[in-house]
């Protein structure tokens, strides 16, 4: 082994067979075969533990990552799928004279971006002269026209910049990628953070890590201190739940005190961005955008965008809203203009590059051109604006040159003959390599940087850290979270440690307080109908419980109704079996199987639909439990005989009945979870309400139908028996009556028993407390139906006589729950425009 | 101004709600400006009900644009645009025929229109590239460029490419809609003056050659002698051509294979569609809507051109 004599030999097993590729710069080990000595304190560390204690620490790192519920989301088939964030364990460590080189130079490159934003959409003299040709700024649909000559609110295009970096062989570092426009992984950076920092806390601290806090704080503080007023409200704006980083707009939101909305959550009234809340329209200071700038104002943008806010180019007109970052500073990603950065910095900020690019040539220069299709095997070919070209003639990531066949070879040259223009060539590159752990032993793995810095009044500040990204692949283009890398912390290391003075407490130390914030409409919405759904899950399988455990029975006539035949019934009503059927076994496995609306697997979809919504808001550990619950009952296609369905239904009928009772389970397991883990300011209030309304819905109409009269007792009697059975009355019912169901007592208990936690009584009365709650919120500028309507309600079930109880009576009950649900909607949820001012 | 046809035009955009619509915000682009060619004598909006804001303003390619928004519940909205244009009278077939001998050949179009250094308005080099609506496709090209042999001039070939858009494909309003991708428009070779403009715009733009997407209206009633032409009920949309810096901007009427003239009223120009359609709302409403629009150009006779200020319906 080359680095034998200089390597201490209680490291030697660790990295025996550790070996850097040729030509290509390691972070570990220098070109002399000896161990960079910043990296010998983390590696004497796990040389100490031996491999199986260190492979224990990296788990914990891992099962905080899993019950923190950090993922990321992979677009593979219709909507893509959760994935578990992997982390690499061993972080890429840095020693803060070398790191400081780098942030120096991306320093330098926020400042040149902002720069050339401010011209481009001003003047554009770096155009006129010549420094930029002007089809990469014209040409790049990122160039927003509707924001030329607009000055951003705030003074700054850029708040947030972040670049893709690696070493070149002699250890310089160079710039694969500018993110302008909405540089993602804020949040992953700070749990790859607290995953590791935990694992190995002693570690962390011996090597006087940078923290990261600092960064976080100050980016937050510096976009309040721009609103210009006390308590100023920021928001993330997302695309929503099937983004690939939605994971990561909810962190931040939690994290810092933002508001997480969608377009559909704001409106722009007089000039001004608002959120609609349950407490009606409040101002919106800043945005946060996570959103392509063109999908996000329909009206001047891209006007097929669902995911924008109507008139918010207005507002930022009128100079009423900071965006971070502004609206059009995509343009400055293009990785076409890495040719002119060098000429552009000095014209725009005085001063050489200090970080190189690739190198980088735009094929619309018919020279140029040339030179590239005559150096091809040496080149990479590169859509010029970064975008996978539309006609499915290239990937954003591009082609190398090098390897391709004939006729792949032919047909590139093509397109750079006929549409140059669309095109860059590139060096292609090796990337560095940084240490990974992999089963028991260090291995060398391409490794690319994103290295974040924020605007704060007293200029740029970098993040002493960052996300490192890993792949298996050499080529920088091949780096991609889609494609199963991974990523890993970012040490920086100090000769001392951290100054704790002047640290605020890390964000991981940070108690989540959401009291302050607004609860959007939307995310009330969604929790209401979580609730709604949920509840009406439980009704299901209590219903297909009542079918399946007392099988199927026929009556003395074919005129009277069995109460199986109710059951199913209610399901019918529903919309969870397409009719009515004698079969119960059959209406059991329909409801649970079936793709109808109102089935199981309908309800469940529709509850984790929600649910996926309003992620923020829940624990990891409730949407773990909701996902599992939803994928426990999956849609069989329809079609299948229903005789098929019986004969399937009764072998396996133990299994059946197994399933339904985890899922009653996990069901109330949630419940638990949500009482006792969701802020009570916050949305827990809508989540129960939801489940309040819908319980007291599905009860009101589990006792219409099994308390109908039959001319046969014992079917009656039978028929009460299952309602107690499926409203969890049994007991109570025992405990007070000696003899068996009788109509009266049962509908007592059901419906008018206030201390019988499952009776509608018990519902209208927890209705009635929410929404006494949250009448004392926001102006009250019109009666509250919903209140009003539930007082009644209360009142009523309070003062009936229960001999007066009839089908009437409970039905009035039923249609006075709608109408209290609806006003609900329209209160607190709908979220009308502002009021005239 | 030369000889010149004046036409009185009135657009109305209708809307019907099913339910009650709260709040609604709207760009419109329904106002002519003066062009080349053409002189904008008198133009007005009727907005019912009347908006709560309003604002007049210009977009980057100089369109007139008009933003409204409206705060009080409604159920229907009723837009009517007027205006009073003077369109000079000339043979534009022959006009542009006569430009076909001595403008450039085809292949100079994207060297020159990148030797630009003008990023802004109608500038060439913001016409070359793909847009919102109009993709750059392998099969698109293919075709166009049957009509660009090698050292043809550059507006020979896009009157022949206009011709054949005309020939091969049928008028059709049922075989496509608003949102229709110009590929399927392209291979179903059916569609309505947006498709065939699109299409047209799709294949000069992968052979370089800057185009552009126009909006406007067209004469309702021929001139007596003169065959009706397609794309009279509703806004109309062409293609607007560079041809180097001499000629500059031509209009080409794919969906009636002839050149852009005194037929022709500009309404707005943009790269496609998206940027110039006449409406962009966007209104919050649950319940379904109804859209009713017609247009009307006519002739104004000579005798009454004069002192008639007030058009209003």
């Amino acid at each position: 082994m080359r680095f034998g004599g200089r390597v201490r030999p209680d490291l030697a097993p660790l990295i025996a067979g550790y070996r850097p590729h040729p030509g290509v710069y390691d972070e570990l080990i220098d070109a002399s075969g000896g161990m960079r000595s910043h990296w010998e304190p983390l590696i004497g560390q796990l040389a100490g533990y031996g491999t199986e204690a260190t492979a224990r620490i990296f788990e914990a790192a891992d099962r905080h990552l899993r019950d923190a519920g950090v993922v990321y989301r992979v677009y593979d088939g219709p909507g893509g799928a959760e994935r578990p964030w992997p982390l690499s364990h061993l972080p890429l460590v840095m020693p803060l004279a070398e790191w400081q080189i780098l942030a120096d130079g991306i320093v330098q490159r926020a400042r040149l971006h902002e720069a050339l934003l401010a011209d481009l959409y001003g003047e554009a003299r770096t155009v006129k002269e010549g420094l930029v040709p002007a089809a990469l700024v014209a040409g790049n649909r990122e160039y927003l026209r509707p924001l030329i000559g607009v000055s951003p609110t705030g003074g700054a295009y850029l708040h947030l910049y972040a670049a893709d970096v690696s070493r070149a062989p002699d250890g310089r570092w160079w710039v694969l990628n500018d993110r302008t426009q909405a540089p993602s992984g804020l949040g992953y950076a700070i749990e790859n953070r607290i995953a590791l920092s935990r694992a190995v806390p002693e570690l962390f601290r011996s090597l006087n890590v940078d923290r990261l806090a600092a960064f976080y704080q100050r980016f937050r503080a510096s976009l309040a201190n721009l609103a210009g007023r006390p308590d100023p409200r920021i928001a993330v704006l997302s695309p929503g739940p099937l983004n690939e980083t939605y994971f990561e707009h909810a962190y931040l939101a939690r994290s810092m005190g933002f508001l997480l909305v969608e377009g559909g959550d704001l409106t722009v009234h007089r000039d001004a961005v608002y959120v609609r809340t349950v407490d009606g329209a409040q101002r919106v200071d800043a945005i946060i955008r996570r959103i392509d700038a063109d999908f996000a104002d329909p009206l001047e943008l891209n006007t097929a965008s669902r995911l924008g806010v109507p008139g918010l180019i207005e507002a930022i007109r009128a100079g009423t809203i900071i965006l971070a970052n502004a609206l059009g500073s995509g343009v400055a990603e293009a990785p076409a203009l890495g040719a002119y950065l060098p000429a552009l910095a000095r014209r725009l900020i005085g001063e050489d590059l200090q970080l190189s690019n690739l190198a980088t040539w735009w094929c619309g220069d018919p020279a140029v051109r040339a030179d590239v299709i005559a150096h091809l095997n040496e080149r990479a070919v590169l859509p010029a604006f970064g975008r996978t070209l539309s006609n499915g003639q290239m990937e954003h990531s591009g082609i190398v040159g090098a390897g391709l066949t004939s006729p792949e070879r032919i047909r590139l040259i093509g397109m750079l003959q006929t549409r140059g223009l669309d095109f860059i060539g590139q060096e292609p590159v090796r990337l560095a390599t940084t240490p990974v752990w992999e089963r028991g032993r260090l291995v060398p793995r391409h490794y690319a940087l994103r290295v974040f810095a924020a605007r704060a009044s007293d200029g740029w500040h970098v993040m002493p850290g960052g996300l490192c990204r890993i792949s298996e692949r050499a080529d920088a283009r091949q780096l991609s979270m889609q494609r199963g890398g991974r990523s890993a912390d970012v040490w920086v290391t100090c000769d001392r440690p951290p100054d704790w003075s002047i640290l605020v407490p890390a964000p991981e130390d940070v108690e989540v307080s959401r009291e302050t914030s607004a609860l959007p409409s939307r995310a009330a919405d969604n929790l209401f109908w979580l609730g709604r759904y949920l509840e009406r899950a439980d009704a299901l399988l209590r219903l297909v419980r009542g079918l399946v455990g007392w099988g199927s029975e026929s009556g003395p006539s074919d005129d009277e109704e069995t109460p199986s035949e109710r059951l199913s019934g209610i399901l019918a009503s529903w919309g969870a079996i397409p009719f009515a059927t004698t079969e119960p076994r059959v209406a059991a496995a329909e409801a649970l199987r079936s793709e109808f609306v109102g089935a199981l697997p309908s309800v469940l979809g529709q509850a984790l639909r929600t649910a996926s919504a309003v992620r923020d808001r829940l624990s990891p550990d409730a949407w773990r439990a909701l996902g599992e619950l939803s994928a426990s009952f999956p849609p069989h296609r329809q079609g299948a005989e229903r005789d098929d369905l019986a004969g399937a239904a009764d072998r396996s009928a133990p299994e059946m009945s197994d399933r339904i009772e985890a899922a009653l389970r996990t069901i109330s397991a949630l419940a638990g979870l949500a009482h006792e883990n969701m802020n009570r300011a916050g949305g827990w209030r809508f989540l129960d309400l939801g489940t309040r309304v819908e319980r007291a819905i599905v009860v009101a109409r589990f006792s219409r139908r099994m308390a109908q009269p039959s001319s046969d007792p014992s079917l009656a009697i039978s028929s009460l028996d299952r309602l107690l059975d499926l409203t969890d009355a049994q007991t109570a019912y025992r405990a007070r009556y000696l003899s068996g169901p009788a109509l009266k007592p049962v509908l007592d208990l059901v419906l008018l028993d206030a201390s019988h936690p499952r009776s509608v009584a018990f519902q209208v009365e927890r209705i009635v407390a929410h929404l006494d709650k949250l009448g004392g919120r926001g102006l009250q500028t019109q009666p509250d139906v919903a209140q009003t309507r539930a007082y009644r309600l209360c009142e009523r079930l309070r003062r009936i006589e229960v001999s007066s109880l009839g089908e009437e009576a409970i039905v009035e009950t039923e249609a006075a729950l709608m109408v209290i649900s609806d006003a609900i909607t329209e209160r607190y949820l709908a979220g009308p425009p502002p009021a005239e001012d | 101004m030369a000889r010149a046809t004046t036409y009185e035009i009135r657009h109305l955009t209708a809307y019907e709600y099913r339910m009650a619509v709260p709040f609604a915000r709207c760009v419109l682009r329904l106002t002519p400006i003066d062009r080349s060619g053409q002189v904008v004598r008198s133009a007005g909006l009727e907005l019912d009900p009347p908006p709560e804001e309003c604002q007049e303003g210009t977009d980057d390619f100089g369109n007139r644009i008009i933003r409204i928004a409206f705060h009080r519940p409604h159920t229907r909205l009723s837009i009517r645009s007027y205006a009073r244009v003077e369109v000079v009278d000339a043979d534009a077939d022959a006009a542009v025929g006569a430009l076909a001998a001595r403008s450039p050949n085809w292949e100079r179009m994207c060297d020159l229109a990148l030797a630009g250094r003008d990023i802004r308005g109608l500038a060439p080099v913001g016409f070359l590239f793909s847009s919102r609506l109009v993709v750059l496709a392998d099969p698109i090209l293919a075709y166009a460029a049957r009509s660009f042999e090698p050292g043809r001039t550059v507006v020979a070939a896009a009157i022949d490419l206009t011709r054949r858009i005309r020939r091969d494909f049928v008028y059709d309003p049922a075989a496509t809609n608003v949102s229709t991708p110009v590929l399927e428009a392209f291979h179903a070779r059916r569609g309505v003056c947006q498709d065939f403009a699109h299409v047209m715009i799709a294949g000069l733009r992968a052979l370089g050659v800057p185009a552009a997407y126009v909006s406007g209206y067209l004469r309702t009633e021929p001139p007596p002698g003169q065959p009706r032409l397609e794309g009279v009920d509703a806004t109309h949309a062409w293609v607007s051509v560079w041809c180097g810096p001499e000629i500059g901007w031509i209009g080409l009427d794919p969906t009636n294979g002839i050149a852009a003239g005194s037929s022709h009223v500009v309404l707005a120009v943009g790269r496609d569609y998206s940027d110039v359609s006449p409406v962009d709302g966007v209104v919050l409403t649950a319940g379904e809507q109804g859209l009713r629009v017609a247009v009307d150009v006519v002739e104004v006779p000579a005798a009454a051109k004069t002192g008639d200020q007030s058009m209003a319906d």
